[in-house]
């Protein structure tokens, strides 16, 4: 390691190709991958599922499983190759100056030690630390990770903490030995959004005191935006295109690349004028790969004859430094041209109230001990004073974070559950204490829901067909089996799926398509209100577009009125005409997009678009980082929900933040917040993001 | 005349079984032929190790159907001289016999061969069904306790683990005790079991059909018409037609295989059912209305089965053995009965000095076993593939 010298890359992976062997044949996952990583450089790995980016991870840890094997190319850690090494050699480069953080944080830690012992063992195995410098040192991280009462955290087990505070255990673990390369796995897709802002923060500033060089491997570019200094697109085990941060993003050279950002609801998409454009096709599969250009078959730009003629080499992009591309079109493609205009659609009608709620509350009692009842009993309030209504055709999003209460309330209302208190109207029906066994077919059928797992929408062992069939007999369409038959392939055809996936088993289908089979498994019984559970946050982006696209459509035909919950504001900003925010159980937020999208803010509002990563590098941010984590429902701070973590506390007299619930005020135009500060100070927020100018 | 070679007596066995190795040979070219027509049953033979598994399945299933054809001897007769005789021996006056006892003789000189032949009809005749029955009382109270959880759970779960706990020793001495024998409690506990599979039928078809009640009507009315047919049979022994029979031993060994399997397919069903009814589906099933009964039939159960098809595989072997131990308290099959259980039980005395009496059932039951288990793990595999 002396021989190494601090101008040449720490991490320089050469024309690397990885395959997995099974029985059957040879898997190529990675083909021909080359990048350098330059010590404190941070390098973002892009792509979809199934691309190849963690399989480049595992194999710089020389951690392919007994399958995977490297075929191909080298992979050099300050100089030294990696494939080259034995495990005796590769044990002392784990851990030590490689360290690997992953998806889920408690999956990373072992339940059995306590945190304290499971750092201290870092530095113990690697440098022969004796154990209670190894101690001081954990401690000292615990503070560097900003975890309060570093003292009390040494001494719990990772299920005392929360999946935040677990987070930050693991990247302290990571840097417990000041690695020269830290590589991140997806670290914050298990966390909320608020959460994600703070370890991304954390991730940011650990690097610059460090030096640490990191591999970031995302599937969000506004993450990798945020994060990192050199990016790298990745295709069906291709590199597409490789650079800075700025010039990809602003002048990309590949027609993935570019397609990737027309399908990402940045702030600049309108769904009426400028609509997300999703990439046409599938993702092809490993071993049915065309010749040539791996993107081919889905390009814009594709000539027959010569991207599909031979393989195709990086070639770097003349004027920018370090900035590569895959593709043989890319000087003779106009990437100034203006994206050709979809089909433009008027902004749809709003008509009557089709559901209204009124004070609607959910409790929960929570007993001691389930088998014998008695003794302490907890009341969690998942949902409190719920007021709103929604028109038909009209889009409502509902936003929050995980154990805000936003599925509680998809319960109440589809009468899986009953609500404690409060009144429900649908089509002028009370339905508030009728549970689902007790509504008649038609009210059923018109409120229906849409799930979040493309997974587990479906049942894995009944055809496509079967599936939709049952939910039109048991909304009593069609009068004979044939009938039936029809209407299940007009409903696939509403969802644009091939009429053969009616005899196709889930397993068969893609995570894109199964969504579609759940959304026309959901309007069988042409419903008239649906609410859709975070449809696509489980997609990847480029599927995202067509199944959000696909929702709008079915709404503007059949006028429906979309309750959709999540917690991706891109997405609801895009699609929602209003947006209901809610913390803890609470509405706190209320109004039309525009008006929840620029100040006046909740102030929970304002740190919510504050974390979600915008991937446009032309827009400014205000950073908003939440101290803490979202409080238990079972034991709420008193008075308003949100004073634990508001910034904007100070600014209210008397300290009634802490007492006092706030109302819910309305700030003009059906604009409602839940919120203490005076409108002078309201009205002085300033708004969160700006757009550069140019 | 002189005893046979190994290599002569593995000859005759082989020529024996020739109806055997027709019908293999048959089911195999048939099934390889059109496997693409069959769904999940032609999958099995993409996989080497569900073929094999299912080879030696069929294998023993075509033996107890031909038994009769195969057999040498008579599975009771006794032929002087021929007492633990080694295998290959010669019979000392064959007049119109099979001139040898292939695999030897047993204690009470009974063929081996011809008792391991008829012996595979005896255990795939009791064993499947009773898995079966246990299975259904396993999974009819196994999926409400999951489904509902709550109180219902608790105590379910509170009594199959009373069942569990219970000595089934004891449990075996009190059903051949006369004075449980003189009681209703049997016939009362048969017609507890037998009861099961017919309403599980019948909820069956009712949730999936209710929404075409001329459908609903029809095959619930031939269920209910078959089930009631076999119900006089079996516990009342009232079948008109005959066809339908039990004998109070078998009842018993019916009743002790189910106390002994239930519990323990309702603790699998039940974990099973906790956990699958948080997927999406249930949910989507629950929100487009669908009853209880249909949720965990349709939705739950068919995506158990896994683990279900595996551990029924696993628990035909188990009864097989515990037909033996039954056979031991002179419970269920007749003392004379070639069964393997007993027949190893039988050999079991005289093991160190004879082993082939012992040892040629307990290799059938074996290999049967194994087979079984080949046969689940090709299916399971096969199942979750394309």
């Amino acid at each position: 390691m002396t021989t190494w010298d601090e101008t040449q890359p720490i991490l320089e992976i050469e024309n690397l190709s990885i395959s997995f062997f099974t029985r059957l044949r040879e898997i190529p996952a990675v083909m021909d991958f080359s990048c350098r990583v330059m010590k404190g450089e941070a390098m973002g790995l892009v792509g979809e599922s199934g691309c190849g980016k963690s399989t480049v991870a595992l194999a710089v840890m020389r951690d392919l499983g007994v399958n995977g094997r490297i075929v191909g190319g080298t992979i050099k850690f300050k100089g030294r190759d990696l494939t080259a090494m034995n495990q005796e050699e590769l044990r002392q480069i784990r851990g030590s100056e490689i360290a690997m953080i992953y998806q889920e944080p408690m999956a990373s830690l072992n339940p059995a030690m306590k945190i304290g012992d499971q750092l201290a063992e870092v530095p113990m195995i690697h440098q022969k630390m004796p154990k209670s410098q190894a101690r001081a040192l954990a401690r000292q991280l615990i503070a560097d990770v900003r975890l309060p009462d570093p003292d009390r955290i040494l001494d719990a087990y990772p299920h005392q903490l929360s999946g935040g505070q677990q987070q930050r255990i693991v990247i302290a673990m990571a840097l417990m030995s000041k690695p020269a390369l830290l590589i991140l796995d997806e670290p914050t897709t298990a966390l909320d959004v608020t959460v994600e802002a703070g370890i991304v923060d954390l991730v940011n500033d650990l690097a610059a005191k460090y030096g640490t060089s990191m591999l970031f491997i995302s599937h969000n570019l506004g993450l990798v935006m945020e994060v990192c200094d050199r990016i790298t697109v990745m295709y069906s085990g291709e590199a597409v295109e490789t650079g800075n941060i700025t010039d990809v993003f602003d002048r990309m050279r590949h027609p993935y690349t570019q397609a990737l950002f027309r399908s990402i609801p940045l702030p600049s998409a309108d769904k009426s004028s400028r609509p997300l454009k999703a990439i046409p096709g599938n993702f092809p599969l490993p071993h049915e790969r065309p010749r040539g250009c791996n993107f081919g078959p889905r390009c814009e730009y594709f000539q027959k004859g010569r991207c599909d003629a031979t393989e195709i080499p990086m070639a770097p992009v003349e004027g920018d430094t370090r900035h590569d591309s895959r593709c043989l079109r890319f000087d003779e493609i106009d990437w100034h041209a203006p994206i050709a205009a979809g089909v433009q659609h008027d902004s749809s009608h709003i008509g009557e109230v089709v559901l209204s709620m009124e004070n609607v509350r959910k409790y929960y009692e929570v007993a001691a001990s389930s088998l014998f009842k008695g003794g302490d009993t907890k009341v969690v309030k998942a949902n409190e004073t719920l007021s709103f209504d929604a028109r038909e055709g009209e889009t409502l999003a509902i936003v929050g974070e995980s154990g805000c209460g936003k599925s509680t309330f998809a319960k109440v209302l589809m009468g899986l559950e009953t609500a404690t208190d409060g009144q429900i109207m649908l089509f002028d029906e009370n339905v508030q204490s009728t549970p689902i066994q007790h509504r008649n077919t038609d009210t059923v059928s018109s409120l229906q829901m849409v799930f979040q797992n493309p997974f587990d929408t479906l049942n894995p062992s009944m055809t496509v067909g079967r599936q939709i069939v049952r939910a039109l007999e048991i909304f009593g369409v069609g009068a004979s089996d044939a009938e039936r038959q029809q209407r299940m392939l007009e409903l696939l055809d509403l969802v644009k799926l091939p009429r053969e996936f009616a005899t196709r088993m889930p397993r068969q289908l893609s995570g894109g398509q199964k969504q579609r089979v759940g959304i026309a498994r959901a309007f069988a019984g042409n419903a008239k209100v649906v609410i859709a559970d975070e449809p696509v946050s489980a997609l990847d982006v480029s599927v995202q577009a067509a199944v959000t696209e696909l929702l709008m459509d079915i709404q503007r035909k059949n006028r429906t009125t979309l309750l959709f919950i999540s917690h991706d504001l891109s997405i609801v900003r895009y699609l929602s005409d209003r947006v209901l925010v809610m913390y803890l159980g609470h509405v706190v937020e209320l109004g039309t997009t525009d008006q929840v999208f620029a100040p006046p803010y909740h102030p929970y509002t304002e740190a919510l678009l504050s974390a979600v990563p915008i991937a446009d590098t032309r827009i400014e941010k205000k950073r908003i980082v939440l101290e803490g984590d979202i409080p238990s429902a079972m034991n709420p701070p008193p008075g308003c929900p949100f004073q634990t973590r508001c910034r904007w506390k100070s600014q209210v007299p008397g300290g009634i933040c802490e007492t006092e619930m706030p109302p819910l005020r309305d700030l003009g135009a059906g604009h409602q917040v839940k919120c203490h500060l005076s409108a002078e100070i309201l009205a002085d927020m300033e708004p969160v993001f700006t757009v550069a100018a140019e | 005349m002189e005893p046979l070679s190994w290599f002569e007596i593995l000859a005759r066995i082989a020529q024996q079984l020739l109806p055997v190795w027709v019908a293999l040979v048959l089911t195999y070219a048939l099934s390889i032929r059109f496997k693409r027509r069959f769904g999940l049953y032609g999958k099995l033979f993409d996989s080497t190790v569900g073929m094999i598994g299912f080879g030696i399945v069929m294998f023993w299933l075509f033996v107890a159907l031909f038994a009769n054809f195969i057999v040498t001897h008579d599975s009771l007769s006794q032929v002087s001289g021929m007492r633990n005789a080694v295998p290959g021996s010669a019979l000392r006056d064959p007049r119109d016999l099979y001139p040898y006892y292939l695999l030897g003789g047993d204690s009470l000189a009974r063929d081996v061969f011809s008792r391991m032949v008829m012996g595979a009809r005896e255990v795939l005749r009791i064993a499947p069904f009773a898995a079966m029955i246990s299975f259904m009382i396993g999974i009819t109270l196994g999926l409400p306790a999951g489904y509902f959880a709550g109180k219902l759970d608790t105590g379910l779960t509170f009594l199959a683990n009373l069942v569990l706990a219970f000595p089934v020793i004891l449990l075996f001495f009190l059903l051949v005790a006369p004075e449980i024998q003189d009681t209703p409690i049997p016939r009362v506990m048969a017609g507890i079991l037998f009861l099961v599979p017919i309403l599980f039928i019948t909820v069956l078809l009712n949730a999936r059909f209710f929404t075409q009640p001329a459908k609903r009507n029809l095959y619930v009315g031939i269920v209910l018409a078959v089930g009631a047919w076999a119900y006089l049979g079996l516990v009342f022994n009232a079948d008109p037609v005959g066809l339908w029979s039990m004998s109070p031993n078998l009842l018993n060994v019916f009743v002790a295989v189910v106390f002994v399997n239930a519990p323990t397919v309702f603790r699998i069903v039940r974990g099973i059912t906790l956990d699958i009814k948080t997927r999406d589906y249930v949910a989507a099933a629950q929100t487009r209305g669908e009853g209880p009964w249909y949720i965990m039939l349709w939705e739950i159960l068919p995506n158990a089965r896994g683990p279900l098809i595996v551990d029924f595989c696993l628990r035909i072997g188990y009864t097989t053995i515990l037909l033996g131990t039954l056979g031991f308290f002179g419970l269920g099959v007749s003392p004379e009965s070639p069964d393997w259980g007993s027949t190893i039980n039988a050999g079991r005395r005289l093991l160190t000095v004879y082993p082939h009496p012992a040892l040629v059932p307990a290799l059938s039951l074996m290999s049967l076993v194994l087979g079984l288990n080949l046969l689940a793990d090709g299916l399971r595999e096969e199942s979750l593939r394309d």
